[in-house]
Parts: C-alpha cells; sequence; structure tokens
C-alpha cells in the first residue's frame, strides 16, 4: 500500500505543477464568476444559474481535467523513460497502475471540490442560504469520477494519448446515451441488433445514476440509498476497469 | 532602401503594428457589412433547437442548459420589448427551456404570461402551463398561474375559480392563492366554495385579510338571506 | 561431439578470482554443455550465484510482416558475488534488451534469469537490485530530495533511514548542493550522478548500470570508477554496460562480449588480452623505400608518421630479423617498444569474427 500510495502523492505532485490544471481551476473559477454577474438577467432565477452553472461547470472541468492530462499520464512515463527507473523497483506493475489511478482521481477530485466550495460560498454570501443540498451532487460527481479516471487508466494501458482521450471521451458520451441506445437496440426489428446492444449496454457505464443536478438546483437532497448505490456501482465498475489495465499492463515490454 | 536602416525599435515594433492596423480594417468592413448582410429579425433563433435535440446535446448539464436558453429567451424579449414587441418565438424558445428542465417553473409562467397577454394568444400560454402541471403536479404555482389566465384573459371564472381552489389545496401557497380563490368563486357564482375560502382566510390571514374576509362573509350571509 | 558453447570454457590466464572457484564455475559449464541440463547444475552450486542467466533469448516479430528478428539469443552468463563485469558490445548487439531481461521490464521469449533464485518477475527479486538506466530520464517536477524520497518509499525504507541516506549519497555524488533543485534544471552530468544515487539508495548486491560513465568528464568518470570499487568492497557485484572500453579496462573484472544477440566471449580481461598477440612497435628514422616496401612485403606494418617510420612487428624471431635488417640498412632506431593489444582492439577484432547462425525461432 506505502508503494501505491507513494506514486499516487507522486503523480498527484505532476498534475498540480501542470499548468492545465491550474488554466482550469482559474477557468472554473472564473465560470462562477461569470454566472454571478450574468444572475441579474436571469428575472429573478439568479440563485439557480449559479448552482447551475457552479456544479456542471465542475463536473466538466473535473471530467475534462482526468481525460487531458490522464490520457497523457503512462504514455509520457514510457515515452521518457521515465518509468524504467521506477519498474526495476520492487513495486509491482498493478500497484504502479492504481497508484497513478489514486494520484489522478485525487487531482480531479480536489478541482471538483473547489469549484463546488466557491459556487456554494458564493450563493451563501450573496443570498445568505447555504444549498447543503449540493454536497450530494458533489458525492455523485467524485463518483461518477472513479468511472471516468478508470477508463482513462485502462485505455491509456495499452493506446496512445490522442486515442486514449477519443476512446474516453466515446465511451463517456455513449454512458450519457445508454439508455436511449438500450431503448432503441431492443425494440428495433433485427434480434441480432437486439442482442449486441444489450451486450453493449451492460458494458457501457451508466452515468446518468451520477446526474443529480436537476435534484439540489431545485433544493432537493440526494438521497442516501442513491449515493450509497451509486458509490457501489461506481467503485465495482471502475474495480473491473482497472484490473482488466492491470493484466493488459502486466504483459507490456517496455523498450 | 534595407532593413537594416531602420531602428531597431521600430523593427521590432512593425509587426505589432501590422496586427494592429489589419484587426481595426477588420472590424470596420464588419460593422460596415453586417447591417447589409445580418439576420434579419424574422430569422433570429429559428435556429434554435428543438427540446429534444437539445436535451440530447446536454448530456448531463441538461439544467445549466435549460439556464442558457432562459438567458437567451429573456434576451429575446428585452430586444424585442424595445423596439417592435413582437415576439414570435418565445413560445419555442420557453418550449425548449422547460423541455431541459421540466421542474423550472418560471419559463413556464413567463411563457404563458408572453404568449396570453402580449401575443394573444391564450390558448397557447393555457398549453404551455399545463405542460408544466403535468411535470409538476404539486406546483400550486402553476395552477394559479393557469387560473389567473383564465380570469385575467378569458374572462372564464368558472375555470378560474377551479384552478384557484386546486392550487389553494396545494401545499405551500402563499395566503393570497386563498383570496383569490374566494373572489374567484363569489364572481363565479359559486357561494359555498366562497364562503369557505373566506373562512380559511379569516383564520390564517393578517389583521387586514381578516377585515375583508369578515366583510365578505357578512356580504354572502346577506345576499343568501336576501334569496 | 564436443557441444559448441557460445564461449569458450578454456581457464584463462591470471584470471582473477579465486582460482578453485573458476576452475568449479567452467566444469559447472561444461556439464551443462554436456546435456545434463540446468537441474544438475544448481544441485552442484554450494550457494548459489546472484545471477544466472540461461539460454536467454528476446525474438521481435514485425508486427506488419510478422518476419522474426533475434535481438538477443541464447545468451547464458553467471556472475558471482562481489565481482564487476562489463558487457560489451556495439550499438544494437543486444545489451540493453539483455538488461532488461534481468530486471523484469521485458518479457524473454526463452530461457531463465534467476536474480538471487529468483525470477525478476517476481517483484520481491528486485529488493536488492539498483539500476541506472542509459541517458537516464527522472520526474522533472519532483527535486533530486523528493525523488530519493520517491525511490526509499518503493524500497520500503524507513523516512528518517532514507533521509539520512540520501543526504549522504547526495553528498558523496556532488549533489549537496543541488538537493532542493528541481530536476528538469539539472545538466546531463547531474542526472547521470542522481542516477548513481537512487540505484545505491537500497544498498544493493547487484548494481546494474548501463552506461554509466556517459554525461560525465574525467574527474566524474575517476569518481564513478572509485565509486562501483567501493561498492565491489562492500561486497556489491556490478553489472555494467559500456561503449567506454577504456574504462572498461582497468575497472571490470571479467568482461562479455555481446555481438548481434549473441555472447561470443566471456573472460577475465587480462586473460582476453593475454589470448592475443603482443605487438612491438618499432619507431625508426632514415628507412630507405626499399626496406619498407620488404617489411611491407614481410607482412609487418610499415608507415610514415611525419619525419620517422613505425613499424609493427607481431611475434619475437622477426623482430631479430627486423632489427637486424634496419641496422644493416643504417637506419636510426628510436625506441622499440612492446604493444600490449588493447581491449578495443581485442573489442574489433572480436567482433569481425563471423557470428554463429541463430536457431531459427519456432
Amino acid at each position: 500500500m506505502n508503494r501505491v500510495v507513494a506514486i499516487a502523492r507522486n503523480t498527484l505532485r505532476e498534475v498540480a505543477r501542470e499548468r492545465v490544471a491550474l488554466i482550469l481551476a482559474l477557468f472554473g473559477a472564473g465560470l462562477v464568476g461569470v454566472s454571478l454577474v450574468v444572475s441579474p438577467l436571469a428575472l429573478g432565477e439568479g440563485r439557480k444559474v449559479v448552482t447551475d452553472f457552479g456544479l456542471a461547470g465542475a463536473s466538466a472541468l473535473a471530467t475534462l481535467l482526468a481525460i487531458v492530462l490522464g490520457s497523457s499520464l503512462l504514455h509520457k512515463e514510457l515515452d521518457r523513460r521515465t518509468i524504467l527507473a521506477v519498474m526495476a523497483k520492487p513495486i509491482r506493475r498493478s500497484e504502479f497502475l492504481l497508484g497513478k489511478y489514486a494520484g489522478l482521481w485525487t487531482s480531479a477530485a480536489a478541482l471538483l471540490a473547489g469549484m463546488v466550495a466557491i459556487t456554494v460560498a458564493l450563493l451563501a454570501a450573496t443570498s445568505r442560504d447555504v444549498p447543503w443540498e449540493a454536497s450530494g451532487a458533489l458525492l455523485l460527481s467524485m463518483a461518477e469520477l472513479l468511472i471516468v479516471t478508470a477508463v482513462v487508466i485502462f485505455f491509456s494501458s495499452f493506446t496512445t494519448p490522442l486515442l486514449t482521450a477519443f476512446f474516453c471521451a466515446s465511451t463517456l458520451l455513449a454512458g450519457h446515451f445508454a439508455e436511449d441506445l438500450h431503448y432503441f437496440g431492443t425494440h428495433g426489428a433485427s434480434p441480432l441488433l437486439a442482442a449486441a446492444t444489450e451486450a453493449v449496454y451492460w458494458l457501457l457505464p451508466h452515468l446518468e445514476v451520477f446526474n443529480a443536478r436537476g435534484l439540489v438546483v431545485h433544493g432537493e437532497a440526494v438521497g442516501p440509498e442513491r449515493l450509497a448505490f451509486a458509490g457501489a456501482y461506481a467503485a465495482l465498475y471502475a474495480g473491473a476497469l482497472l484490473a482488466a489495465g492491470a493484466a493488459i499492463f502486466e504483459r507490456r515490454d517496455f523498450r | 532602401m534595407s532593413l537594416s536602416a531602420i531602428p531597431a525599435r521600430w523593427r521590432v515594433l512593425a509587426p505589432f503594428l501590422a496586427a494592429a492596423v489589419l484587426l481595426a480594417a477588420a472590424g470596420a468592413f464588419q460593422a460596415a457589412l453586417w447591417p447589409r448582410i445580418g439576420r434579419a429579425p424574422g430569422e433570429e433563433l429559428l435556429y434554435f433547437p428543438s427540446g429534444l435535440f437539445a436535451r440530447q446535446a446536454s448530456i448531463g448539464y441538461e439544467t445549466a442548459a435549460a439556464d442558457v436558453a432562459w438567458l437567451r429567451g429573456i434576451q429575446y424579449y428585452g430586444e424585442h420589448r424595445l423596439t417592435d414587441q413582437k415576439y414570435v418565438r418565445i413560445g419555442h424558445v420557453m418550449s425548449v427551456v422547460t423541455d431541459l428542465d421540466p421542474r423550472f417553473l418560471a419559463p413556464y409562467v413567463f411563457g404563458a404570461f408572453v404568449l396570453a397577454q402580449e401575443l394573444h394568444r391564450p390558448d397557447d400560454g393555457l398549453a404551455l402551463l399545463e405542460k408544466g402541471r403535468r411535470a409538476n403536479p404539486d406546483s400550486w404555482l402553476l395552477a394559479f398561474e393557469t387560473g389567473f389566465l383564465h380570469y385575467v384573459c378569458r374572462h372564464d371564472y368558472e375555470s378560474a375559480s377551479r384552478y384557484f381552489v386546486r392550487a389553494a389545496r396545494l401545499p405551500g401557497h402563499p395566503e393570497y392563492v386563498d383570496r383569490f380563490a374566494a373572489f374567484a368563486s363569489q364572481r363565479a357564482g359559486n357561494r359555498g366554495m366562497a364562503v369557505l375560502l373566506w373562512k380559511r382566510v379569516l383564520a390564517t390571514g393578517n389583521q387586514y385579510m381578516q377585515e375583508v374576509a369578515r366583510r365578505e362573509l357578512a356580504r354572502l350571509d346577506a345576499e343568501e338571506r336576501a334569496r | 561431439m564436443a557441444p559448441i558453447l557460445p564461449f569458450s570454457t578454456a581457464p584463462r590466464h591470471g584470471t582473477r578470482g579465486t582460482p578453485n572457484k573458476m576452475k568449479r564455475m567452467h566444469e559447472r559449464l561444461e556439464e551443462h554443455g554436456n546435456g545434463r541440463g540446468p537441474r544438475s547444475v544448481l544441485r552442484a552450486v554450494e550457494a548459489p550465484e546472484l545471477l544466472v542467466l540461461e539460454r536467454l533469448s528476446k525474438v521481435y516479430r514485425d508486427p506488419m510482416t510478422l518476419r522474426p528478428f533475434t535481438a538477443v539469443g541464447e545468451v547464458s552468463l553467471a556472475l558471482e558475488r562481489g565481482e564487476i563485469f562489463g558487457l560489451l558490445g556495439p550499438n544494437g548487439a543486444g545489451k540493453t534488451t539483455t538488461i532488461k531481461m534481468i530486471l523484469g521490464l521485458s518479457r524473454p521469449t526463452s530461457g531463465t534469469v534467476r536474480l538471487e533464485g529468483k525470477d525478476p518477475w517476481d517483484f520481491a527479486a528486485r529488493r536488492r537490485l539498483g539500476y541506472l538506466p542509459e541517458n537516464p530520464c527522472f520526474y522533472d517536477h519532483l527535486t533530486a530530495s523528493e525523488y530519493l524520497e520517491l525511490t526509499g518509499a518503493l524500497f520500503g525504507i524507513d523516512k528518517n533511514e532514507c533521509r539520512t541516506r540520501s543526504a549522504e549519497l547526495l553528498q558523496r555524488l556532488g549533489l549537496e548542493s543541488h538537493a532542493a533543485k528541481a530536476l528538469r534544471k539539472f545538466s546531463k552530468g547531474m542526472t547521470q550522478r542522481l542516477g548513481l544515487a537512487q540505484a545505491l539508495l537500497n544498498r544493493p548486491s547487484l548494481l546494474v548500470l548501463d552506461e554509466p560513465m556517459s554525461g560525465l568528464d574525467p574527474i566524474g568518470r575517476a569518481e564513478v570508477k572509485q565509486l562501483l570499487r567501493e561498492e565491489k568492497g562492500r561486497g556489491a557485484t556490478v553489472l555494467l554496460s559500456s561503449h567506454v572500453l577504456a574504462e572498461t579496462e582497468t575497472l571490470c573484472d571479467r568482461v562479455g562480449i555481446l555481438n548481434a544477440g549473441r555472447l561470443i566471449e566471456v573472460g577475465s580481461v587480462p586473460g582476453l588480452l593475454a589470448s592475443g598477440v603482443r605487438e612491438w612497435e618499432i619507431s625508426v628514422d632514415r628507412l630507405p623505400p626499399r626496406l619498407a616496401d620488404s617489411l611491407r612485403a614481410g607482412g609487418h606494418a610499415t608507415t610514415r608518421v611525419g619525419s620517422r617510420w613505425v613499424v609493427l612487428v607481431s611475434d619475437g624471431p622477426a623482430l631479430q630479423e627486423v632489427l637486424r635488417s634496419m641496422l644493416a640498412e643504417s637506419a636510426f632506431i628510436h625506441a622499440v617498444e612492446p604493444r600490449r593489444r588493447t581491449l578495443e582492439e581485442h573489442f574489433v577484432a572480436a567482433l569481425s569474427r563471423p557470428v554463429p547462425a541463430p536457431e531459427e525461432p519456432r
């Protein structure tokens, strides 16, 4: 475990010192600022606008950070051969991969939490009403990030940064449309298509589970049952992807 | 003239100056051309996406997309209020906003109001409110606004009273809803309902409201005895 | 029929290390060649060798044509404790590939590697290993101390002990004033030194160094050589691969020469060089052209260097004859120097010999 933590800490340091992370963080703060400026134009719905932009922006930026930085995380190590000195040490390949995953998730989750905190603070300051329900949306988004990060790490264990980013974006997009895909596929004529759609449906991550922004923005809290279910789903799905990624990474030759 | 004859300072600045001049020229052309080839008033928002498309495209960020559409719609209203008072697209925009976030109540209310009062299409306004009530059956506001539209635009006191009463039965409604319900019932000739509602106002209203309630109850009582 | 091994098992002259030990090792390897198999070799051993490579091979296949390319072919080698072994070879000979298979960074196509009796793919086997890659690159967002801290964490070294050891190593390698500097600001030489520091952090029993002298100035090289001798004195075994043959000559106890993936020679440096022919270099003035031609015809390299002639004579009897003929022609003999063949010359000569054809991989 110490080895995993060491790699995770190193990854976190690496991501934090990347300019991209800083730019995204500033962008996030700017987004919340802009929403504040725009809120008087919303005909009394200013609070909703700030909450929406804050939560959506936080989730989108954290996902973007995970994909953009995560897709080149492993490749950079292989390309610059920094991995050689590390893998010659007494560390399992799976531990290394897990450490990278943990570091990446922590960075993205930190960006997410930071932006949500800024949003909540601004709302508390301007309307003297603290939207505590946002904590539920935050937890769900963090659980969603467990899956997003696992998808990134999985693809990056065997392909180039560009393809990793592409496959990730595609998977996440398809994940949002999973229900629709399922509906259209199973109501189609051909049984082969229905079977294929069914298979794809169960393979894709169902990301709508983690979207509670609609609830929070209308003042409703996320139920503990939903949080528990979403957390378990995220842990299991991410675990499956990491296991597959580790198996692939184990077979890799370092040239 | 050779380049080396130009002082170093100018050689460094020249590209930046050239960029600034070109940009200014481009801006001038833009300003001159836009009124000629810009969008005709009727064209704006023509390509505003349908609600279904917008929902699909929002992939998880529907409520934020709804806010963006809402802000755009208000901007559209504001621009036309200052110019031609024609809000042709308002129905479509508010429909898209509510497709994206069905629990966002303000667009139903605002859209219905503009459709009914400004565009003189009360049926379209009522249809929008009906859509809202289907998505938000527990909303006193939408029931109230429906009643209001019936009362003010269609002078249908029977329907107005029905919706006000419905609103008065839903949780979270403010006390003026009871008064509206009472008045409308009276107007619609529904004395029994009116009495009930005024009695509620007597129980829950402030001092002024209670006075009004007492007065109206007395009047209703007198009318009844006169019959 | 005598088995064909990729290297000669004849005892070398002046073999370093205990003669009995080396003799025993050669005998065991001959037994292996006789078909008794690896198990008998290991059972006969009292204490395991530190590193044993047995018919190690790596064959790559072109992803498009599927044509096989043998990067390393049937390399067998055994490193004893406390020796410095030099792995030599031209570019593309397979040195780095062999090293990667030793470290568990690349999977062998066939053959085995045993590191203190364990498979290097078993991560615990790498606990007593230190590795310096060729042209090393480390996480440049970290400082030198932070990198050593990370290394220590991977080895499971206690934090305080790691701090002390890091400071000690940084000082020993002349980096103590750069401990807090980000690695992206390090020069090539400094990075090389840090590489040595991270390789030595766990007091390894096997130190694997790929081009350890690269990027270092002569003083740096001398310091590294001193450091490696100290490590050897501590009981560590060093496997280094190098192009700088002059350095290897004075540092290594034994060397192995790789060419096109095959290990063509293994032995101690003096032993290998002693098997080479001795030469004498005669520096002479006023050599008549007629005599120069006749010397050349006789097979002795005769070249003009400025105003002087240099004649190389390769055997003892011929030397006497050549000197007599020069004196007869009244040539002025400046010097007669015995030239010991350098490792570099031996290396070049070894490479020019044909490499035994590799077995076709299945």
